[in-house]
């Protein structure tokens, strides 16, 4: 019979703790969104988002499917150094997994190669910049490369899900 | 014995005759197309074939980039629920390669898989594909392959478990799934839907990937590149119909695009093993990439499941 009343002492406790638990979880469930949104995971993925966003529009001018906007090629150059510049410090140790996360581990194997790889991008836009292209054949050859070292970093330091 | 105990044993040795004759390989004869083999044109089917993908050695545990993709040395291991099967040395080395082949072993090897030896090929070699080229690709290819450095060293055979290592019994599901008929039926008269039947049915072997496999590992033709688990682990191969969430509202422009650069519209990179396909057919010329676009866009839809 005590071993019962044991029993059923240890299953409340446990069932208070766990609500306590829960509860605990609900009053912090505000700050922890922020410190979500301030994961290094979330924000890396959200720039990269940025990223794509902006070489669309230049995509589909350099494939000639929409006239030539030198502001928009400007605008998205820019885009594309202001993550350069952030992007590299967004993989510190203890962001290697989690949250669907497909940053590969060579980053954290390879940092050297990682950060070449960002500095080369970096470079290629910043080349663009200087030359601010006036017309679709100047941007084929200045701008078309960057496109090249997404791929180039991606098939190195990215996991596919 | 009695007369039923004869007659068990007759029908026993019969049956044991009939399942010999049945698994027995079954070689091309008779003579190979009226083709004079052609180099170029056999570099493009190369890429298209995606040879180097799996014979190309790897460089350091990696795949083989830039010229090293011409160095198919063989070496690469496919780790399957099978076993381990490694992929075998094809450059023209006369002892370690495929050098001193004539031509219709080399045909018999890619559209009947069917080694020299006369010994079954397992299906890891997507030979139930290539049945669905044109042997004049094949024989293109072939003349190519003997223009591409020699490279020496054998590499070891497969390691798989019990009963997949009975050769024999491959022949059983050659019987059920190995055919030179096209998929997907086009108007003969549409050369362009013709074309890319060729490259994504045949050479391109792009449902070994995309379309699921039935229990005995062959590809449901019914559910045909509607998507397929990831042999290789994560996630899942992607339904490239017209009805696969994806990539639905893909353009042919935007599939032509992608193969040829990698990028998808919405300017995301290529990943995972489609990788070293998409540099492939980004050797391929626009006419091609435009054909297999087409076909892509006129398959039956598969839902996604």
């Amino acid at each position: 019979m005590s071993n019962l009343n044991n029993l059923r002492f240890l299953l409340l406790t446990a069932t208070m703790a766990i609500a306590s638990c829960s509860a605990a979880d609900d009053s912090k469930a505000d700050s922890h969104a922020d410190s979500h949104a301030d994961d290094p995971r979330h924000v890396r993925h959200e720039l990269m988002e940025d990223v794509g966003k902006a070489a669309k529009p230049v995509g589909k001018m350099l494939k000639g499917e929409t006239e030539y906007d030198a502001a928009i090629i400007m605008a998205s150059l820019q885009t594309w150094h202001d993550v350069s510049l952030q992007i590299g410090d967004l993989f510190p140790e203890g962001s290697e997994t989690g949250m669907d996360t497909e940053a590969a581990p060579a980053i954290w194997e390879d940092r050297a190669g990682f950060d070449e790889a960002i500095s080369k991008w970096r470079s290629a836009v910043e080349a663009a910049q200087a030359a601010a292209p006036a017309t679709l054949e100047a941007a084929k050859t200045t701008v078309g490369p960057i496109f090249q070292t997404c791929k180039g970093c991606h098939d190195n330091y990215r996991i596919e899900d | 014995m009695g007369r039923t105990g004869r007659t068990i044993v007759i029908l026993l040795a019969v049956l044991v005759l009939a399942a010999w004759w049945l698994t027995e390989p079954r070689p091309l004869r008779g003579a190979l197309p009226d083709h004079v083999a052609n180099a170029p044109a056999g570099e493009r089917i190369f890429w298209a074939a995606g040879c180097a993908s799996c014979h190309a050695s790897p460089v350091g545990g990696k795949r083989a980039k830039g010229d090293d993709k011409l160095l198919l040395g063989g070496g690469l291991e496919l780790d399957t629920p099978y076993g381990i099967f490694r992929a075998p040395n094809i450059s023209p080395h006369e002892q370690d390669g495929i050098g001193n082949w004539t031509m219709i072993e080399f045909v018999n090897a890619m559209q009947r898989g069917i080694a020299p030896d006369k010994r079954h090929y397992y299906p890891s070699f997507p030979y139930a594909s290539y049945a669905k080229m044109r042997t004049e690709d094949v024989m293109d290819l072939r003349a190519y392959l003997d223009t591409i450095p020699p490279v020496a060293g054998k590499i070891a055979d497969h390691t798989l478990g019990f009963p997949w290592t009975l050769r024999r019994g491959i022949s059983v599901w050659k019987l059920r799934y190995l055919s030179a008929a096209p998929i997907v039926s086009v108007a003969t008269s549409d050369a362009t839907l013709e074309h890319g039947r060729d490259l994504v049915e045949g050479a391109g072997h792009c449902g070994e990937c995309h379309t699921p496999r039935d229990s005995l590992g062959g590809m449901m033709t019914g559910r045909w590149l509607g998507g397929a688990p990831n042999p290789e682990g994560r996630g899942r191969i992607p339904n490239i119909t017209p009805g696969g969430k994806n990539t639905a509202d893909w353009s042919a422009a935007d599939i032509a695009y992608y193969l040829e650069s990698g990028f998808t519209p919405d300017y995301d990179t290529v990943g995972g093993s489609m990788v070293a396909v998409q540099e492939n057919m980004a050797e391929l010329t626009k006419v091609d990439r435009d054909a297999i676009a087409a076909y892509l866009k006129s398959v039956p839809a598969v839902t996604d499941e």
